[in-house]
């Protein structure tokens, strides 16, 4: 009998790990302290509600939990300020994992559960392609926190970001690296090939290396579960570039780093958005130094709003706050003061979810907002229109365990 | 590809190859001794790296339960990473009593086991995230005391790098399988693992404690996922809860690769898609996972047994 089990586990082999990969990624539902309004207009149960959808497990977890920490300090700025025309805003938190598949359930279940007036979210590019058409065809408002893939604001008309393009963002760095190293010449690009966020960057990183001039020696792929980059980074190496550009997530370009700066290698690296987080600096610690990364945010932003969020940010974590977490910020100042503009103009207590959602999307695009990343306004098709970047270089502590992102002039 | 090349990525293949081979192995042990695979491996090799981590005085992040909760204790490497897989181990001998024999006393169908295995492993990795969070955690600097980052095995002109982890990871993989083989093949417990892995029924019938020899092989499969576990995230860093998963499925390759049940099979596979996996060219590093489960079916197809399996043959 044993025997004929282990056959049959045998041919069940394959069929499981895919499942068990499958798994690997799924969401883990509802997070944090949801109340269902079962209202159909916003403001009868008390609050209206903004849903954020975000990936706070799987491997776009340390981004996502960025982003809520940035939303629940807005959330209470907000209220604390009188809400919307003194209504409070509360947020729905749902959980999408890294996956697809738990984005498109996230923003279902904020839409037709949860009946909220738009949604920030959700973390990756990819997942983004995937659900944001389903709240775009629901005509509910959505402000992509940290989706910078080419395509984004095109899914739709209710789709917006306040991540700035990759497009806009990534050359900056380039030219940085150009500017510390004027005599480099040769690049070897690495880059997730299962992100869409990270193909999108890394095309742009490759035609900017390009357009300056520079020899791209070679392009490695390596997948964001990834955790052993030895092969790569000896292929790499072995063509002796004089500057590295990762287009990853937090974890694997982190871990990418290491292993490169293990190996030797002591040429300049930019990182993409994907090291745009302190969160990279459990990882390669001390070997982190060094690392440039353009960025759409400065802690050092001399705004109003900047000031108040930065403060409360330090407060609570100990720490200066990262890009996704501003960003979530600036995502649900946004929905508030959109909100705040409708209900001047027609008191939204009285629209219908529907006419409400449609009347929001259209007051996002018009409006301007001075948010912690700085002034910003939408295009027609949603797309940021934001003034400031900067570059900023990791530097880390002697021990490796505290580090910060320097901004170069 | 030239020889510095080949001899460096020749080093990669065998130092990623050796913690496969170590992993497999607990796979391998528990399926000749019950005939199923225990899907809850991958998480428990998670387990041990973040146990090791946190008896090294490794501190949480700003998430989960234990957000910002250091253990008043920091032990040397040496002494974390023991203590670590035995905790780990600890780990596996619960799943034994929790998921697995209360299934096998009512003789459910293994394919039960298999999904419970399975549903352990999810409850784990949730529960990793949800006391430490998403972060990545890499062991201090010193870890492996003042070794340098790489030894050079070429010239100062043609440097041949290798990270001095991957040197350290093999020599104790190489280590721990022989100490492995040696309890199985000269002990007397080892003999009776054999024994209860070739006929259980007949086991204990000669007196052989059938319950307590699974629940050792439980306890020496999951201490090597646990050092396995800390192995590679002294060297990559603790990549998440999730961190096992990829691993654990590559287990799965090596194990019907070398042949289940088959312990010399475990290594053999480990170290062979291991090397593999090293050579596959950079344009197509990305897919090297593909390759990887690319000769499991080939296996399947060609060689159900696997190299040094025995081939099944159903008396009637």
């Amino acid at each position: 009998m044993k025997k004929f089990a282990a056959h049959r586990t045998c041919a069940l082999l394959v069929t499981f790990a895919l499942l068990l990969s499958a798994c690997g990624e799924t969401n883990s539902g509802s997070n944090s302290s949801t109340e269902t309004t079962s209202s159909t207009t916003a403001g009868s149960s008390g609050a209206i509600p903004i849903g954020i959808a975000v990936g706070q497990t799987g491997n776009v977890g340390l981004i996502g939990q960025e982003s809520v920490a940035g939303a629940k300090i807005a959330e209470k700025y907000f209220n604390d300020k009188g809400g919307v025309d003194g209504t409070p805003i509360k947020l729905i938190f749902e959980d999408t994992g890294g996956d697809e598949a738990g984005a498109i359930n996230a923003f279902q279940s904020l839409i037709t559960k949860h009946k909220v007036v738009g949604i920030v979210g959700p973390s990756r590019s990819q997942q983004g392609f995937a659900a944001q058409p389903v709240a775009n065809n629901a005509k509910v408002p959505v402000l992509g926190p940290s989706t910078t893939a080419k395509g984004i604001p095109q899914i739709g008309d209710y789709i917006a970001r306040v991540s700035a393009p990759v497009t806009v963002v990534a050359p900056n760095a380039v030219k940085a690296a150009i500017k510390i190293n004027p005599k480099l010449k040769r690049v070897a690009v690495f880059y997730a090939q299962d992100d869409a966020y990270s193909k999108s960057e890394t095309d742009i990183f490759q035609q900017t290396v390009k357009e300056q001039g520079l020899e791209l020696v070679t392009v490695q792929k390596f997948q964001t579960t990834d955790t052993d980059f030895q092969t790569q980074a000896t292929n790499g190496m072995n063509l002796k570039p004089d500057l590295v550009i990762i287009s990853s997530l937090t974890s694997d370009g982190g871990n990418l780093v290491r292993q490169l700066r293990e190996l030797g290698y002591k040429g300049l690296i930019i990182g993409g958005n994907g090291l745009n987080t302190p969160n990279v600096y459990p990882v390669c610690k001390a070997l982190c130094d060094g690392v440039l990364v353009a960025q759409a945010y400065s802690p050092e932003h001399s705004g109003e709003i900047n000031n108040v969020y930065r403060t409360a940010y330090t407060n609570q974590y100990k720490k200066d706050p990262p890009q996704f977490s501003a960003q979530a910020f600036t995502a649900v100042q946004v929905f508030v003061e959109a909100l705040t503009a409708v209900d001047q103009k027609t008191d939204i207590s009285k629209m219908s979810l529907p006419q409400l959602r449609t009347e929001l999307n259209k007051q996002i695009l018009a409006g301007k907002y001075d948010t912690p990343i700085g002034e910003i306004s939408f295009t027609s098709e949603g797309e940021i229109v934001q003034k400031d970047f900067y570059v900023a270089q990791i530097k880390m502590d002697a021990d490796g365990n505290k580090g910060k992102f320097t901004y170069l002039k | 590809m030239d020889l510095s090349l080949f001899f460096q990525q020749f080093l990669n293949g065998l130092s990623i190859g050796s913690v496969y081979a170590i992993f497999a192995l607990g796979y391998t042990l528990i399926f000749s001794i019950l005939g199923i695979i225990n899907f809850a491996h991958g998480a428990i090799f998670t387990l041990g790296a973040y146990f090791t981590y946190a008896l090294m005085g490794g501190a949480f992040g700003f998430n989960g339960l234990f957000a910002n909760v250091q253990l008043p204790i920091r032990l040397p490497f040496i002494f974390a990473l023991l203590l670590g897989s035995t905790l780990a181990g600890l780990v596996g001998v619960a799943v034994e009593r929790l998921a697995f024999r209360p299934l096998r006393r009512q003789g459910a169908d293994p394919l039960l086991t298999v999904v419970s295995s399975l549903g352990v492993a999810l409850v784990i990795v949730n529960l990793i995230q949800y006391l430490v969070g998403a972060e990545s955690y890499t062991f201090p600097a010193n870890t492996y005391g003042n070794l340098p980052p790489s030894i050079n095995f070429g010239t100062p002109e043609s440097p041949i790098p290798i990270r001095t982890v991957q040197i350290v990871i093999f020599g104790v993989s190489v280590l721990i399988l022989l100490i492995l083989s040696y309890f199985i093949n000269r002990t007397k417990y080892g003999k009776a693992m054999r024994a209860v892995a070739e006929d259980g029924l007949t086991a204990s019938l000669l007196g052989i404690n059938t319950d307590f020899f699974i629940v050792l092989t439980f306890f020496i499969s999951s201490f090597l996922a646990g050092l396995a576990g800390t192995l590679v995230g002294s060297s990559v860093s603790i990549a998440g809860p999730y961190f096992g998963i990829a691993v654990g499925l590559k287990g799965l390759a090596v194990i019907v690769l070398g042949g289940l049940g088959s312990i010399p099979g475990a290594v053999v596979g480990g170290l062979a898609i291991g090397l593999v996996e090293a050579f596959v060219p950079g344009e197509f590093s990305a897919y090297k996972d593909a390759v990887a489960f690319g000769i499991l079916f080939f296996m399947l197809l060609v060689k159900p047994e696997g190299l040094l399996g025995r081939r099944f043959v159903q008396k009637v």
